[in-house]
C-alpha cells in the first residue's frame, strides 16, 4: 500500500507539491538520485534529514478535489490538491479567507470526503473507507481543535472532555479527568458548562478533549483565531509543546504569521492549490 | 449504552420546556386510553349488576329498540295493560309483572318534592325481587294487596330527599292523597332506582291522567321452561297488538350482549379517538425531533468531529425519542389512573358504584402501552435521526 516517493522532479518530497513547469527550482542530490524542491525552506529541510523523506508521509493528498453545490451553484474549493505531512512535524495551512485551506484541513480529518483524488493515511487511502471505519479511524487518529471551541453547550466541562472516551467505547480511569484538568489549571472549574466559562478555558477544555483518545494528529483549525494574543499565545505553547515533547503531528490552519514562524512546513493555499511559486514561502518567512 | 442515555438524558433536560411539550402530547393519548380501559369493564360490570338484580328467568317488555332501553322506559309509546296481562296464557309464563312509571308530587310534613314513582302489582313484585335476590325490605313490610293506600320507598328517597326522613307508619301526600309508608327498600346503588318511590297498579292508576296502559313489563318464565321459546311466544303475540309498534322482548342472556356490543362500540370509538390521539402526540414527537436536529445540527457535527459514528448519533437520536415517549406513556398511565379513579369517585357519589377496575388493565396492559409508546417515539424518531446521522461532519459544522 505504500506509495513510493517520487524523485522524477515532479512533486516536491518535502511539501508534495507539483514542480511541474516550474523555472528555477532548488535541488539536492541523496543517495545518486536529484531532488527538486519548491523553495529554500523545503531544501533546507530535506537536507536536514534526508532519510525521513524516502519514507511514506504520514499523509499525503494526491490530486485532491473537492466540488460544493449548493443548489445550482457549483464552488470548487480544491482543484488537484497535492500535500505531504511528514510524521511528527508542525504543519501550518495559510491562505486567504475562501481559499480552501479548512477544506484541506476538514479532508485531512476526515470530516469531509473528496469529490475526486486520493487521501493517504500511512499509505492507506482514507478515501475509500464506509462512514464507520471513518469514524473509528477519527476517533482512533485525529484530535480537533476549533476557532469556535465547539464544546458541547448541555454537557460540563469534563464531560466535554470525555465524549470522545465515549464514542471510542474506552473507559477513562478513575481521578484522570481531575488530574488532567489539574494540569491545565482548570480543576475548580471542570464541572461548569460551557457558557460558564471564558473563551482560553473552553479552548483549553477543547484541547483536552481532542488528546483523551492519545491521537497521534492534531488538528487546529484557527485555533487561537477567537483568543486575545496572551490567552491565544498560552493555546499555541500547549499545542507546540505537544509536538516537540510528545511526538504529536500538529497542523493548524491560520492566518497568523507568527504562528507559521514556529512550523515545521508551511502550505499556501490558493484557488483551492497548494501554491506552486517558491516565492511565496520565501516572502513569508522572510516577513 | 449506558453512556449514550447519559448524554440523551442531558440533552432532553438541556431543552425542558419543549421536551415536556411534546412528551404531553403523548401523555393525553395515554391518559385516554388508560381511563378507558380502566372504566370500561366496570361500567360493564356496573351494568351486568343491574341485569343481573332482574335474575335469569325474567323477560323485560319494552316499547323501541334493545339498544335503549331506558329510553323506550321512560317515555314514548305505551302498552295497553291487557295487552301484556294477555300474555299470561302463554305456556310456560309463571309471573306477569306490568310497570309503570310518572313523576308526581309528593309532600311529607309540609316539604313537597317532585318524585319518580314506579308501579307495579305487589304480589308479583314481591316474589320476582325475592326469587332473583333484587331489592328487599330494610324496613317494613310487603303490601298484602293492591287495594291498601300504600307506599313503599327507595332507599335515598327514604334517607335523603326529606329533611325529615319519613318511617315505616308515616304518611306520605302523593298528588293530594294520603298514604302509609309500609317499607323501605335496600340500596340498590343507581340513583334513579333509589330513588323512586313505589306504587301498586291500582293506587297508581288512580293517580295520573291515562290509566290502563304500561311502560313496561317483567315477565318470569316457569322452572324448567325454554326461556328462549317462551320470549319467542311473547313477542309473536305482542305482534298482534296495534299499539306498540316497535317493541323489544329481551331475555337476561340478550340484554347483557346489547349491552355488551353497546359499550364495545363505545370503547371502540374512544379507543380510536386515544389513538388518533397518540397518532397526533407522534407528529409532535417527529416535529421537535426534526427542530432539534436542524437546532443540533452543529453539535452533531462536533460529535462525528470527535469520534461519534452515524450510528452512535442514531441511537442517540432515536433513544431521545424513544424515552419521550416512554416517559409520556408512563405518566399517561399514572395521570389516566388517576383521572379514572376521580371519575369513580365522582360516579359512586352519584349511587354508580365500583366503576373504577383493573380488570382490563393489568401490568401486561401497562407493559404494552409503555412498549406501544416507546416505540411510537422511536418510529417518529427515525426519520430525524437518520437525516442527523446521515451529515458530513464538516456540513454540520459550517452549520450556524
Amino acid at each position: 500500500m505504500t506509495e513510493p516517493i517520487s524523485n522524477d522532479g515532479k512533486i516536491d518530497p518535502v511539501c508534495g507539491m507539483d514542480l511541474i513547469e516550474l523555472p528555477g527550482l532548488a535541488k539536492s542530490s541523496y543517495l545518486g538520485k536529484t531532488f527538486f524542491f519548491c523553495g529554500d525552506k523545503c531544501l533546507e529541510r530535506f537536507q536536514n534529514n534526508p532519510e525521513k523523506f524516502q519514507k511514506a508521509p504520514l499523509i499525503k493528498l494526491s490530486k485532491v478535489q473537492k466540488v460544493f453545490k449548493i443548489g445550482e451553484v457549483e464552488t470548487r474549493a480544491l482543484n488537484g490538491f497535492d500535500l505531504h505531512i511528514w510524521e511528527g512535524d508542525f504543519v501550518v495551512i495559510i491562505g486567504a479567507s475562501g481559499s480552501g485551506k479548512s477544506t484541506v484541513l476538514n479532508m485531512i480529518g476526515m470530516l469531509d470526503q473528496p469529490t475526486s483524488g486520493a487521501i493517504f493515511l500511512r499509505g492507506q487511502n482514507i478515501a475509500l473507507l464506509d462512514d464507520e471505519a471513518r469514524a473509528e479511524m477519527r476517533s482512533k487518529t485525529f484530535g480537533f481543535v476549533f476557532q469556535q471551541y465547539n464544546l458541547i453547550p448541555w454537557l460540563a466541562a469534563d464531560e466535554n472532555v470525555a465524549l470522545p472516551a465515549i464514542f471510542a467505547g474506552k473507559k477513562i480511569k478513575e481521578g484522570e479527568l481531575e488530574s488532567r484538568f489539574q494540569e491545565i489549571g482548570l480543576k475548580e472549574r471542570m464541572r461548569h458548562r460551557s457558557f460558564e466559562l471564558s473563551g482560553g478555558e473552553q479552548q483549553r477544555t477543547a484541547l483536552l478533549r481532542a488528546l483523551i483518545n492519545d491521537p497521534e494528529i492534531i488538528l487546529g483549525d484557527e485555533p487561537t483565531g477567537n483568543l486575545d494574543s496572551t490567552t491565544g499565545n498560552k493555546i499555541l505553547e500547549m499545542l507546540i509543546n505537544l509536538n516537540k515533547n510528545y511526538g504529536k503531528t500538529l497542523v493548524v490552519v491560520t492566518h497568523d504569521a507568527d504562528i507559521a514562524n514556529k512550523s515545521d512546513q508551511i502550505i499556501v493555499v490558493k484557488d483551492g492549490r497548494a501554491v506552486r511559486d517558491h516565492r511565496v514561502h520565501k516572502k513569508i518567512y522572510t516577513e | 449504552m449506558k453512556n449514550l442515555l447519559f448524554l440523551t438524558l442531558k440533552s432532553i433536560r438541556y431543552r425542558p420546556i419543549r421536551s415536556w411539550l411534546t412528551i404531553l402530547g403523548i401523555i393525553i393519548g395515554i391518559m385516554l386510553v388508560v381511563i378507558i380501559l380502566s372504566l370500561g369493564s366496570g361500567i360493564q360490570n356496573a351494568v351486568a349488576r343491574v341485569l343481573q338484580s332482574f335474575g335469569s328467568d325474567l323477560i323485560v317488555i319494552f316499547p323501541g329498540k334493545e339498544t335503549n332501553p331506558f329510553l323506550g322506559f321512560a317515555g314514548g309509546q305505551k302498552f295497553k295493560k291487557d295487552d301484556i296481562l294477555d300474555l299470561k296464557a302463554i305456556s310456560g309464563v309463571n309471573l306477569v309483572m306490568p310497570m309503570s312509571i310518572a313523576i308526581l308530587n309528593t309532600e311529607f310534613l309540609g316539604e313537597k318534592k317532585s318524585v319518580m314513582f314506579h308501579s307495579q302489582p305487589w304480589r308479583e313484585m314481591r316474589i320476582i325481587s325475592e326469587e332473583s335476590k333484587g331489592v328487599s325490605l330494610i324496613e317494613g313490610y310487603w303490601p298484602g294487596n293492591d287495594e291498601t293506600r300504600e307506599v313503599v320507598l327507595g332507599y335515598r328517597a327514604a334517607y335523603k330527599l326529606f329533611k325529615n326522613k319519613p318511617k315505616v307508619g308515616d304518611d306520605i301526600i302523593i298528588k293530594g292523597r294520603r298514604f302509609r309508608v309500609a317499607g323501605i327498600f335496600s340500596e340498590v346503588g343507581l340513583q334513579d332506582e333509589d330513588n323512586q318511590m313505589y306504587l301498586s297498579h291500582r293506587n297508581f292508576e288512580e293517580l295520573i291522567s291515562r290509566p290502563g296502559f304500561a311502560s313496561a313489563a317483567v315477565i318470569t318464565a316457569e322452572k324448567g321452561s325454554n326461556i328462549d321459546l317462551v320470549a319467542k311466544q311473547i313477542k309473536f303475540q305482542l305482534s298482534k297488538q296495534e299499539v306498540v309498534s316497535d317493541f323489544s322482548v329481551l331475555t337476561p342472556e340478550k340484554a347483557n350482549k346489547v349491552v355488551g356490543d353497546v359499550l364495545s362500540i363505545i370503547e371502540l370509538v374512544l379507543i380510536i379517538i386515544a389513538l388518533i390521539s397518540l397518532i397526533v402526540g407522534a407528529v409532535g414527537i417527529m416535529n421537535t425531533m426534526y427542530t432539534s436536529v436542524l437546532e443540533r445540527t452543529k453539535q452533531i457535527g462536533i460529535m462525528k468531529a470527535i469520534g461519534a459514528s452515524s450510528s452512535a448519533i442514531l441511537s442517540l437520536f432515536l433513544i431521545e425519542s424513544g424515552m419521550i415517549g416512554a416517559v409520556g406513556g408512563i405518566i399517561g398511565i399514572v395521570m389516566g389512573i388517576a383521572a379514572a379513579y376521580i371519575v369513580s369517585l365522582i360516579a359512586a357519589g352519584l349511587g354508580i358504584r365500583g366503576l373504577f377496575s383493573f380488570a382490563s388493565l393489568d401490568f401486561l396492559g401497562f407493559a404494552a402501552i409503555l412498549t406501544v409508546t416507546f416505540i411510537t417515539g422511536i418510529l417518529a424518531g427515525v426519520l430525524p435521526a437518520k437525516q442527523a446521522a446521515s451529515m458530513e461532519p464538516a456540513e454540520a459544522l459550517r452549520y450556524e
